[in-house]
């Protein structure tokens, strides 16, 4: 089974949208049956409301949507209590975008946050690769909190067009609990050598559509060179495990 | 499939009638534990249909790479009609840079000039890149820069040099990188001596975009391989749909013409 492991779903305070259905086309259209799906930045920062739209959608979906609870961490204790509210309605990992919603990633009011989500045994995403509040290393250290609980980094954990932030995301790699999505990641030896190097329950597919294009994404895990055991992982099987998807089934 | 030695020119199915990849590297970089060969570059070329490409190495001649010219210059000789050198040079060491190129041109058959502001630490409004630069174009050779995200490379600092050579061509290569790609289109429709190349960057609609802003004959196709693959760079631009005139275009026409091919 081939699962997104990342989507938005909404209309983003930063110009960009995705709707339920036009989500569940781009699914079908390339042969995903599963997304992750988080709520985007919402106009006026609602957060709450962002994620109780984003769990009907869910419910809705039969099972093809899976809800992430994102919050702003500058909510301090109301973030938690958002973050533990929305597990228990069903959501299935913690989503952090330290760019969009300005934090460093490794600030320590941000712990709490990590931590709660490995006393809930939901697994935390989150947005990487911006400079200054989520570079690879920020995201290393944020991981370090809970060794113990998965923590997976978007876009190869890196946004570096020369290829010279792949060696900090290698070391974040270190962490035995971090994970990174094949997004946008440009540099084929890169997605081939985590594999190699780290293991291939270590990649995951995702697409982060709307920003990224599922079809191209999809074609990025494709015409890489995987055995087909390891594609199926990075495929699927790993957002199955990590995110305990069946079960939640 | 192409062969190892000569072009492809099928027509086969309505695809581009050649395909050209303005983007790849040839080095072995020991200290980034990189390691491209003119090998490794016809290799992912046969298995993405790419005709040819241009090459350049990793780091800059004069200084980390005192062999670059010849290594280039072996790599084409090793393949000829696949590979067309393109010189990478550090513009600090001006008057050096400027006999390397003009032998590279003149006796060599060097097709462009590459410069990498971040490596080089030379912004591209400086005026030694700036002298560069329009030598490149006195010899009737492209500039292709490195344009991303980091600081010298963004498309605004390359429409500094675009606007004090308007007799060059310039390349944006990867077109702006992640975050700075409407940025490449913008200063793209202010300097009509500017090419977007596609490379690395990774959103397939803006391509469309940018053929819709700036026109299909000022899009290259590139894919910054071999590690970066070609096969899945092309994907890019099908995804794209372009219609077939404009995709032939992008996919080899555009730089049939700049690598002077036609």
């Amino acid at each position: 089974m081939i699962i997104d492991g990342l989507i938005f779903l909404g209309s983003s305070h930063f110009g960009y949208a995705l709707d339920p259905g036009p989500a569940l086309a781009g699914l079908d259209a390339v042969g995903s049956a599963v997304a992750l799906a988080a709520p985007v930045h919402p106009h006026r920062g609602d957060f709450a409301k962002a994620n109780a739209t984003v769990a009907a959608a869910a419910a809705e979906a039969a099972g093809r949507l899976i809800p992430l609870c994102r919050v702003d961490p500058w909510d301090g204790t109301d973030a938690v209590s958002e973050l533990r509210r929305a597990v228990g309605a069903g959501a299935r990992g913690l989503f952090l975008h330290p760019a969009e919603e300005h934090f460093r990633i490794n600030d320590t009011r941000v712990r709490p946050l990590v931590e709660a989500a490995a006393e809930l045994g939901v697994p935390v995403v989150a947005a990487a690769g911006y400079h200054l509040v989520a570079e690879p290393l920020q995201l290393g250290a944020a991981a370090g909190w809970t060794p113990d609980n998965p923590f997976v980094l978007t876009n190869g954990g890196q946004f570096n067009i020369s290829g010279l932030a792949q060696f900090d995301a290698e070391l974040a790699l270190g962490h035995p609990n971090v994970h990174v999505h094949t997004t946008g990641m440009y540099r084929e030896d890169f997605l081939e050598r985590v594999v190699a190097t780290f293991g291939p329950e270590r990649l995951v597919f995702a697409t982060a559509a709307p920003l990224f294009t599922m079809a191209y994404e999809r074609q990025r895990v494709e015409l890489a060179h995987f055995t087909d055991a390891e594609r199926d992982l990075i495929l699927g099987g790993n957002t199955a495990r990590i995110f305990a998807l069946e079960e939640a089934a | 499939m192409s062969t190892s030695t000569s072009t492809r020119n099928e027509d086969d199915e309505g695809e581009a009638s050649v395909i050209i990849d303005m983007h790849m590297h040839i080095e072995e970089v020991a200290s980034l534990g990189w390691k491209m060969s003119a090998e490794d570059c016809v290799r992912a070329m046969d298995a993405a249909d790419v005709d040819s490409a241009a090459v350049m190495t990793l780091t800059d001649l004069p200084g980390l790479n005192p062999q670059g010219l010849e290594l280039i210059a072996d790599a084409c000789a090793a393949y000829p009609g696949r590979l067309h050198g393109f010189l990478r040079l550090n513009p600090a060491h001006l008057e050096t840079s400027k006999q390397l190129l003009r032998q590279a041109v003149t006796e060599l058959g060097f097709k462009g000039l590459k410069l990498h502001p971040v490596s080089t630490l030379q912004h591209p409004g400086g005026a030694a890149t700036i002298e560069l630069i329009r030598l490149a174009g006195e010899l009737g050779v492209p500039t292709l820069f490195h344009c991303g995200d980091e600081p010298m490379s963004t498309p605004l600092s390359i429409a500094e040099a675009a606007a004090a050579c308007p007799d060059a061509t310039i390349i944006l290569g990867h077109m702006g990188g992640y975050f700075h790609v409407e940025e490449a289109m913008d200063v793209a429709e202010q300097h009509p001596n500017l090419i977007l190349e596609t490379s690395a960057m990774p959103y397939p609609d803006k391509i469309r975009t940018a053929v819709e802003r700036i026109g299909p004959e000022r899009v290259v196709f590139g894919s910054d391989g071999p590690v970066s693959s070609p096969s899945l760079e092309r994907q890019k631009v099908v995804i794209a749909d372009l219609g077939t005139v404009a995709a032939d275009l992008v996919l080899g026409g555009n730089a049939a013409v700049l690598l002077g091919l036609t």
